[in-house]
């Protein structure tokens, strides 16, 4: 076994610490890595370190401005404090964005790794599945599908994930189209090695890099798109905070009360322009071509 | 030629069966129901809700009710919407100037601003210029668009007053100022993200273009810069933007939805939302296949555009 | 709130009024109708001028006896007529009807089983067809038309042998007394015959769309997602209207709807009105009218009684001595919605003043529990025999203000040793088998229970009616005391007003005790209007603003 892993392009692990190398002088993925673990070490740390808790209601406390009473974030209609909310909701947006993207990556990697790999019917009709997906609005699907289940962190995850998978089952099905007929799965078939040890432990490393980046930038279409649903009410369920059900019921009070909707949000864009730099960052560390620029 | 439209046709229609049958479970499965609304009304009764919905026919087998529907749908009857019982393409066609006007509206902010932005990057590549759009162009993706819409609305209506907050227009109004006082908001924020990946796209095929034989050429015969770049290379790096064009459709129909929401603009999104709201079904599934039919006959009317004005491109 | 003037009078008008409808021992006493709104064909005045009424939820269903939400009732009252109608004291006024049927009028026999209706002469629909006793016949019957898709069958089922005597006469007997028939008959609107006439489809007519009335206003247009034009009708049977052109608005979005009311754009805030939190800032507007007004739903948790954990009255009391009320009221809802102990509106004559006030108390409430013997677990959770103090809240997902009550409530529940979970749902969801087959531990649901100003709750409390214990009606809280149920039989066959109060005075006592629903507040609304508008007025007994959309004016 080895000596044929040995024999696939062996320019796996050299590319590896030549993307890594790239990755690190590229400086918008270094300021987006910087954001995301800043944000996120924020989410899971400060929770320790702010004297309020995140269910505590206190309606003597409400519609403090940020920065009064202890509250630097200040406080929601019910007197909680939006620190320790958004902390909260962040753990919870993130782990929704995480699990999308472990989600909708192996979807979309057994679906483009098998229509690749095997191509005609098999290719014919998971590709047309594939575009069924793309051809739909999400947004539409989304909120049909959310408005009609119990909806909690899992559930808007898998729905979430339903309408993400499409991008990378694209990228892995013409990765692996293309290295089909390489020499090194010509020799894997002469060992007789089954088909699916050929399609996961022969073809997909060979596709990593683009897998990584699309699973970067679904990281950030799942926050995205989480937040929206839950701003319409239909996805996460008060009073478990979200980003997005932080600022359902924020426009309310977007005269009297504007940080209930302006500090959510931003942490929102932070998050997701974090993981969109590094995202960024990665396409030009894995791809070969940008070597010349 | 007509062999590929047809095939792609073909497809189309396969993935339109699908799709309609997945939507078309989902809402009928769930809980709940267009009757539910109803339910606190002064002397309703569960009998009285039992007798409507078996008059409206809800008490069938889901597999019957979709051949239904689908049979009606072939000869063109999309139904009843069981909100106000019109039929379901009136009711969408009532809805559908206001979400052209605003993607309208939208794509030309977003087509002429991300283009132009494109080919100046493109040409002045790694100057600050470049740096700062390619920044812009990331964050501009990575912001809520329905939370840009309220903070628009927080600094432009209830602060400053200079726009109104919502609607297309005033009742009684209804001037070309009155509509563009309106539109401007919700336009802007929605053509925020497609500037952002028209630029994105146009600086990269305008970049393709420039190291292409046939601009070495005309530059090296001595063509004054600013014909290489107008008649050359914008010309050439337009082509690969009208695929663009068609593969966006749905995100910028899913970008119109969410405007919507945000500024009470009474189009398709405000209409998809009211249905849901409502558990109108025929509504929501005409929606569902008016989109899935706009973004496939958009796709391959940009594949059609494609292969006419551009004569290496041949469709098989 | 109603003005104290209109609450002095209300009572001595309502008795004379719920007795003309049937008492037989009061027969006789009564004179004619006191209020005399029919213009007996004078001329009327000019209409003119244009107002935007503004609504944030969109009126789309126009035939009005098929199932339709309130905001569709907001324009049926421009554009149909009913019989005859509540004024805002619970007194009736003839709309269609010539004078409103009573025993004294010899319109109702003393059994209340024989009715007789006199109509109007000379009123014509909007498309000038003369409209006559055959449209009201047509009316009433399409009700109980097993093709037609009707709102409801409550009373129109028990009329039977409707007999048109004349152009404006018409006759029915009821297979038995049933004293809130007038009241539904007060909600009923009248449409045309002859728009059904050769339709194949009752479901699918001209009504749909455009529909035709005989009320002050004409269907002009709807821009679908956006607003309703309504033209003045002149040929009006009554007085009025005075507006040449009435638009009914759709906002959806309630800040949106404030801050266009607040620039001027609309004229009239209607329904969903004006949320708590801009009340103070609206009462200081310019040119502005800005009313408290209460209305006939009250808010409550209500319980499943069905389940264990809420068998025992000293678990009802304890739960609701941890309800926070007043800070409920006062901070979350701006102060504006009035406590209530009782589902009954405070402006009802049926309203029992004295039933004992709510007292909130976190140790009163620890007592009763330790008393009865629920103690609290390693979790902090009460639970006796087995049972744990723990169950799930239910309300709409989207309603803010009583998602943060419940989230509120939630949290000093906590401190009594109860765990309540929220599991909040989409409308659709909420109120569908969920709600009517009584799914749900708890909910908070705002209800009104009443048809106009009838005291006749039987859908909602007898213990018949409940969908989950095999019956058909509201009582989805799985309600079952048999003294109630004898209550409410009594008062639906009772036709003294007097009599009639005691017993739902009694009513509401038992359940007062018995805390089926735990009564939280009666509703209030804030409506607003430009100061140059005269008309609207609120009114308990109806449910939406329009009730009189013909007396409006402006300047």
């Amino acid at each position: 076994m080895s000596s044929l892993t040995a024999n696939t392009p062996a320019r796996r692990p050299f590319i590896k610490s030549r993307a890594l190398r790239r990755f690190l002088s590229h400086k918008l993925a270094l300021i987006g890595l910087i954001m995301v673990l800043t944000l996120t070490a924020a989410c899971f740390i400060g929770p320790f370190l702010l004297p309020y808790d995140e269910l505590h209601i206190d309606l003597m406390a409400r519609f403090a401005p940020p920065g009064t009473g202890g509250h630097i974030f200040g406080t929601d209609p019910l007197g909680r404090d939006i620190a320790a909310r958004l902390f909260h909701a962040g753990q919870i947006s993130m782990a929704v964005g995480f699990a999308v993207m472990i989600i909708a990556t192996t979807i979309g990697s057994v679906v483009g790794v098998v229509s690749g790999y095997y191509g005609g019917k098999v290719a014919a009709v998971l590709m047309r599945i594939v575009d069924a997906f793309l051809s739909f609005p999400s947004v539409f699907l989304l909120l049909a599908l959310a408005a009609f289940i119990q909806p909690g962190p899992v559930m808007i995850a898998l729905i979430i994930s339903a309408t993400s998978w499409m991008e990378v089952a694209r990228i892995v099905e013409a990765e692996v189209k293309s290295l089909r007929n390489q020499d090194f799965v010509q020799a894997a078939h002469m060992l007789g090695l089954s088909n699916r040890w050929i399609m996961f432990r022969e073809l997909l490393p060979n596709a990593i890099g683009p897998i990584i980046v699309a699973a970067t930038l679904t990281v950030a279409r799942a926050i995205l798109l989480e937040a929206y649903i839950s701003f319409l009410g239909y996805g996460i369920q008060p009073p478990l905070p979200s980003w997005g059900n932080m600022l359902n019921g924020a426009q309310q009070y977007l005269q009297s009360a504007p940080w209930l909707a302006i500090i959510p949000g931003l942490a929102i864009t932070i998050a997701v322009t974090g993981f969109n730099f590094i995202g960024d960052g990665l396409r030009d560390a894995f791809d070969s071509r940008a070597q010349g620029e | 030629m007509l062999r590929y439209i047809l095939s792609r046709l073909g497809q189309s229609l396969i993935l339109l069966l699908i799709v309609s049958f997945i939507g078309f479970a989902v809402l009928t499965l769930a809980p709940g129901g267009p009757l539910s609304q109803f339910a606190l009304s002064p002397g309703m009764t569960q009998e009285q809700i039992d007798k409507i919905a078996a008059q409206m026919g809800l008490d069938r087998p889901v597999v019957v009710q979709y051949f239904d529907w689908m049979s009606n749908l072939v000869v063109g009857d999309w139904g009843t919407s069981y909100r106000d019982g019109q039929s379901v393409l009136h009711v969408i066609g009532s809805h559908l100037f206001a979400t052209l006007l605003l993607m309208g509206t939208a794509t030309v902010i977003s087509v002429s601003l991300g283009s132009t932005i494109g080919i100046f990057s493109a040409l002045k590549r790694g100057s600050a210029f470049d740096y700062a759009t390619t920044v812009f162009a990331m964050v501009a993706l990575s912001i809520p668009t329905f939370w840009f819409g309220l903070i628009a609305i927080y600094f432009f209506s209830l602060n400053l007053g200079w726009l109104p907050a919502g609607n297309m227009y005033t009742v009684g109004d209804g001037s070309v100022l009155d509509y563009a006082s309106h539109l401007i908001m919700p336009a802007a924020v929605l053509a925020l993200v497609d500037v952002a990946i028209w630029s994105r796209y146009m600086r990269t095929s305008t970049l393709n273009v420039i190291n292409q034989d046939f601009v070495r050429t005309a530059k090296s015969k001595g063509l004054p810069r600013r014909r290489v770049v107008l008649k050359h290379i914008v010309g050439n790096s337009l082509v690969p933007m009208i695929t663009l064009a068609g593969l966006q459709l749905p995100m910028v129909l899913g970008g119109a939805l969410v405007t919507e929401t945000v500024f009470t603009w009474p189009g398709m999104g405000r209409l998809f939302l009211d249905s849901l709201g409502y558990s109108d079904y025929p509504v929501v599934m005409g929606l569902l296949m008016a989109s899935a039919i706009l973004v496939l006959v958009g796709n391959l009317a940009a594949d059609l555009i494609v292969a006419l004005i551009d004569p290496r491109i041949r469709l098989d | 709130m109603m003005t104290d003037e209109k609450k002095n009078s209300a009572h001595l008008n309502r008795r004379q009024t719920l007795m003309m409808m049937g008492a037989a021992g009061a027969a006789g006493l009564i004179g004619p109708m006191a209020i005399g709104r029919d213009r007996a064909f004078a001329a009327n005045a000019d209409p003119s001028g244009q107002l935007v009424l503004a609504f944030s939820q969109e009126p789309t269903v126009f035939n009005p006896l098929m199932p339709h939400i309130e905001v569709d009732e907001g324009l049926y009252y421009a554009v149909y007529d009913t019989l005859f109608d509540f004024d805002p004291s619970g007194e009736f006024f003839p709309i269609l009807a010539a004078e409103v049927p009573s025993v004294a009028n010899g319109g109702i026999t003393a059994d209340g089983l024989n009715w007789s209706l006199k109509l109007k002469e000379g009123v014509t629909w909007h498309d000038g067809t003369p409209f006559t006793a055959e449209d009201v016949k047509f009316s009433l019957e399409l009700t109980m038309d097993p093709d037609f898709r009707s709102f409801r069958s409550t009373g129109y089922k028990l009329m039977e042998n409707i007999t048109v005597v004349s152009p404006t006469e018409l006759t029915w007997t009821m297979s038995e007394p049933f004293a809130p028939m007038a009241a539904i008959l007060a909600s009923t609107y009248i449409v045309p015959k002859h728009v059904f006439e050769g339709v194949a489809d009752k479901n699918d007519t001209v009504l749909n769309t455009a529909p035709i009335g005989t009320g002050p206003f004409k269907f002009k247009s709807r821009m679908a997602g956006d607003h309703i034009e309504l033209e003045a009708n002149k040929d009006y049977h009554m007085d009025g209207p005075f507006l040449e052109t009435l638009i009914i608005k759709y906002v959806p979005d309630l800040n949106v709807m404030y801050t266009q009311f607040k620039s001027g754009d609309i004229d009239v805030i209607g329904l969903q009105y004006i949320t708590p939190d801009h009340l103070e800032e609206a009462e200081t507007l310019d040119g502005k009218v800005v009313k408290v007004a209460g209305t006939a739903t009250f808010e409550s948790i209500g319980l499943n009684m069905t389940r264990p954990q809420f068998q025992e009255l000293a678990v009802r009391q304890a739960l609701y001595a941890a309800i926070d009320k007043t800070s409920i009221i006062d901070a979350l809802y701006y102060g504006v919605p009035t406590p209530t102990e009782t589902y009954m509106p405070r402006q009802s004559y049926y309203y029992n003043e004295s039933l004992p006030t709510h007292e909130f108390s976190i140790e009163k409430a620890n007592a009763i529990l330790d008393e009865a013997g629920w103690v609290k677990g390693a979790d902090g959770i009460r639970e006796k025999d087995g049972v744990k103090l723990a169950f799930s809240n239910s309300t709409t997902a989207g309603n803010h203000l009583r998602e943060q009550a419940q989230q509120f409530i939630q949290q000093t529940f906590a401190m009594i040793g109860v765990q309540m979970e929220i599991k909040n749902f989409p409308p659709a969801v909420m109120w569908g088998d969920y709600w009517m087959n009584s799914e749900f531990d708890s909910v908070v649901v705002g209800l009104n229970t009443l048809a106009g100003a009838d005291p006749d709750t039987s859908d909602y409390f007898m213990s018949t009616m409940s969908p989950a214990l095999g019956g058909s009606g509201q009582n989805t809280f799985a309600y079952q005391n048999p003294k109630v149920d004898e209550l409410l039989t009594k008062g639906a066959a009772n036709f003294v007003p007097e009599e009639r109060k005691a017993i739902y005075e009694e009513m509401q006592a038992v359940m007062r005790d018995d805390l089926p629903f735990l009564p939280m507040f009666q509703y209030a609304v804030i409506k607003g209007w430009k100061d140059d508008v005269t008309g609207p007025e609120p009114n308990v007994n109806n449910r939406i603003d329009t009730w009189n959309v013909r007396d409006w004016k402006r300047g």
